[in-house]
């Protein structure tokens, strides 16, 4: 038994963090350029009342009885949450990426039943939160939550009420006091936006998301940030900008993305007028269309016209350069080294995983605690490495679908691969893309890690070589179209007031 | 004292069939003599095109119908008249039939060092027949760095395990024999290459939790041909004591919650001459399960048993 029990590991469900210092509050922050919005003061809110007034000194003695009263499980979602939920809320958004990015399977008579946001029940479930579903979801929520933090930080510093420990001692803070002002509170802008995002974005989930929005909404009270009052406003920013970025959302062409079939092979014709090769399924059943082929016509964020970033004409299919690759890729099956085996697995980010967007999002969480980010800061450098992901996952997928170029299993006969090949076309690797854009708006956020950043996004790149389910001009040339995709979102974020 | 061969017999059973039930201990009823060794080499192929996918039986044309072939080689030793120890080690090949839609390259290579002892506690001659009761403990681990989160071509769980059993068994003179077992397999930690998983929710880091179960067992059999010939019939199941089902079309991965039940059959001839040698053959089915591919094995295998310290045969 002593055997057992010290051999019981614990086993991280989150990304383990406390309250922290920040490295600064950004007291200007509410003057920075906004992605959806124009200005911080376009949604407004009721001026608070003043400390003084006896509307105020009921909430505080209504938070006091509260936090007076508070139970173990309130406490533990008072640390839960932090004084950075932003990383909270993304983590939330990974594991429902995750939950979700299961491919529907085939029926009983081999056909195939596409999920349906009208009927999110199915079978087959809604959504399927695959790497193209998962950059959007990530997109929106950071976006619509970086918009609202820059609105509740205007607001801060034009009213400047303080926190309810500030104005009463005999009030404990939860967290690292940051001297932040606390109307309107920032958390309870996180909870609702975040919560009405992704409640859109996974509707099965509304109740979850609904029960998480309350706890986190009840731990900012308990914690000592925050009276009713600066969450009722909060909400009211998280609410509205939610608004918005859906209406955005709901027009940004996603939804004809999961073309039908008729489109999909018009596509793939058009290839092979072109080029003289064709991508196909070679699944059992065969799946009818690839996944989303009309993804490359989703509304980009930075980027104006998506063939600007569209990848150059890949090698012919028994030229040499594309039988120096059959070389490569016959060695790499061959001789699965360790290393290699694990490259491959470390970047897999496949089914049922948070994907690729998901991993960098679980890489960039950490840097950011590293480096003290406030929860502001945390938020806009989601914002923008997310933009740039899903942008770089828009071009990925024109690039995929104009040249309709086919997978390694589909070329070189018997080939077997470590990895699972996807249902699109090979030619740029999503993965590789992803993983550059992220990696490039990282190294502009921190120039220091960059050699570290980039050094990872050739490996994601090459882990899809060593799977066996990429070419290697697909890692190396999605490489290069993810940095060149991200410098759009670059000269946005160069712009926003942030860095001046 | 030829029939003392097939002490080491279940002990191939459990390991070959399945990797789901890799390292089980030796079950069976008798023990060597001291100073004895056996030794066992056994082949067996085992397949499977259906598996539960939580309760639901399915097939999957992404792997199509999977093959999984063992080569185990085992020896035990007799340190005591009442104590036997047993160390055995399986190398082992998955693939897919062709065609599948996935395309997925098996995995060959050695699994699991196991290490086992097994203690008679007691002995009665009755009037007509003989009651034993038996204890085992086994010890296995990984030996080869075989990716566990490779299912279903993974060649085992790759994290130790250690199991206690618990044995009875009833001779009666006629040759016909009962025999039980129960145990319960604690099962450690799997290292996956990658540091995310979801398990009913995030899990953000390489380490898996593989669910520990209990099995139990129950054996009739009898012995034909003056003792030369003994066939079984048999009946086992595993139940996890916690784990998550395998996902809607997805793989499976170590951290699932795996039961199942099996029928069997098998049979042991020991030669008159050489003496010594003996031949092993079984057959088993999964008939219902959680979580588990729908296994059919076959296996076929040879012993050799001679006085290492007392030469005496």
């Amino acid at each position: 038994m002593a055997m057992m029990t010290s051999c019981n590991m614990d086993l991280e469900t989150e990304l383990e963090y406390e309250s922290y210092e920040f490295s600064g509050i950004d007291e200007n922050a509410g003057s920075w350029k906004p992605i959806l919005i124009s200005n911080g003061n376009d949604i407004t809110i009721d001026e608070p009342t003043s400390i003084s007034s006896a509307e105020y000194l009921s909430e505080l003695s209504e938070v006091k009885s509260m936090i007076s009263a508070m139970s173990s499980d309130q406490r533990k979602q008072v640390n839960l949450w932090t004084n950075n939920s932003v990383i909270r809320w993304n983590e939330v958004a990974l594991g429902l990426i995750a939950k979700y990015n299961l491919i529907p399977g085939p029926n009983v008579d081999e056909s195939y039943t596409l999920p349906n946001p009208a009927n999110p029940e199915g079978p087959p479930v809604f959504p399927f939160a695959h790497p193209p579903y998962a950059s959007r979801a990530l997109a929106y929520l950071s976006v619509a939550q970086y918009d609202g933090m820059i609105s509740a930080w205007h607001y801060k510093f034009m009213y400047d009420r303080p926190s309810p420990y500030m104005v009463d001692p005999e009030i404990p803070y939860a967290y690292v006091p940051n001297n932040l002002p606390s109307y309107p509170s920032e958390g309870a802008v996180l909870a609702t936006v975040s919560r009405k995002i992704l409640t859109a974005m996974f509707p099965l989930e509304a109740e979850y998301l609904l029960q998480l929005e309350k706890d986190h909404l009840e731990s900012l009270l308990l914690a000592g940030e925050n009276v009713p009052s600066d969450l009722d406003a909060g909400k009211k920013i998280g609410e509205e900008i939610a608004s918005i970025a859906l209406a955005r959302a709901s027009n940004d062409g996603m939804k004809y993305a999961q073309a039908p079939k008729a489109v999909s092979d018009s596509l793939r014709a058009a290839a092979f007028d072109r080029f003289g090769w064709q991508w196909e399924n070679l699944e059992s059943p065969v799946r009818p269309v690839g996944l989303t082929p009309l993804f490359g016509k989703v509304k980009m964020w930075s980027v104006p016209n998506v063939e600007d970033t569209r990848a150059p004409v890949p090698p012919t299919p028994g030229s040499e350069a594309f039988q120096k690759d059959v070389k490569i890729l016959e060695d790499y099956a061959d001789n699965v080294t360790h290393e290699r085996r694990r490259i491959a697995n470390f970047w897999q980010d496949g089914l049922g995983t948070y994907t690729p967007p998901g991993h960098w999002n679980d890489i960039a969480g950490e840097y950011f605690l590293k480096y003290k980010l406030n929860s502001i800061r945390t938020a806009r450098a989601f914002a923008y490495m997310n933009m740039a992901i899903m942008d770089g996952g828009i071009s990925c997928w024109d690039t995929k679908y104009y040249y309709y170029y086919p997978r390694p299993i589909q070329m070189i006969k018997g080939f077997e691969t470590i990895a699972g090949t996807p249902n699109f076309p090979s030619y740029t690797s999503g993965h590789s893309v992803f993983s550059a854009a992220a990696a490039e708006v990282l190294t502009y956020l921190f120039p220091q890690e960059g050699s570290v950043f980039q050094k990872w996004a050739e490996e994601a790149a090459m882990s899809r070589v060593y799977g066996g389910i990429h070419w290697t001009f697909d890692a190396t040339v999605g490489t290069t179209q993810g940095r060149d995709v991200a410098q759009y979102t670059i000269e946005v974020a160069k712009t926003d007031g942030a860095d001046n | 004292m030829k029939n003392y061969l097939r002490t080491l017999i279940l002990l191939l059973g459990g390991l070959g069939l399945s990797n789901m039930t890799v390292g089980q201990t030796p079950t069976d009823g008798l023990m060597m003599p001291k100073g004895d060794i056996c030794f066992l080499l056994n082949f067996d192929y085992g397949q499977f095109d259906h598996y539960w996918e939580g309760e639901t039986l399915r097939k999957n044309g992404t792997i199509a119908k999977v093959q999984r072939k063992t080569a185990l080689v085992m020896a035990a030793y007799g340190i005591t008249k009442r104590l036997d120890a047993y160390v055995g080690l399986p190398y082992i090949s998955t693939n897919s039939t062709t065609p599948n839609g996935g395309k997925f390259a098996g995995a060959k290579g050695i699994q699991d060092l196991t290490l086992a002892l097994k203690y008679e506690a007691f002995r009665h001659k009755g009037e007509k027949g003989e009651l034993t009761a038996f204890g085992s403990v086994t010890f296995s681990a990984p030996v080869s760095n075989y990716l566990s989160d490779y299912q279903p071509y993974s060649l085992g769980i790759g994290a130790p395990q250690l199991a206690w059993r618990g044995l009875v068994e009833y001779e009666w003179d006629n040759g016909f024999y009962l025999r039980g077992n129960g145990g319960y397999i604690w099962k450690g930690y799997t290292q996956a290459e990658r540091e995310y998983y979801y398990n009913e929710g995030s899990y953000y880091t390489s380490w898996m939790d593989v669910p520990s179960a209990w099995t139990y067992e129950a054996v009739i059999g009898k012995w034909f041909m003056n003792k030369s010939l003994r066939v079984e019939l048999n009946y086992n199941s595993s139940k996890s004591t916690s784990g998550d089902d395998i996902r809607a079309y997805n793989a499976p991965q170590p951290t699932n919650k795996v039961d199942m039940n099996r029928v069997g059959a098998f049979a042991q001839y020991f030669f008159k001459k050489p003496k010594g040698l003996g031949l092993v053959a079984s057959y088993s089915k999964v008939i219902n399960g959680r979580n588990a591919p729908e296994m059919s094995s076959i296996s076929v295998g040879i012993t050799y048993q001679f006085g290492l310290f007392h030469p005496k045969n």
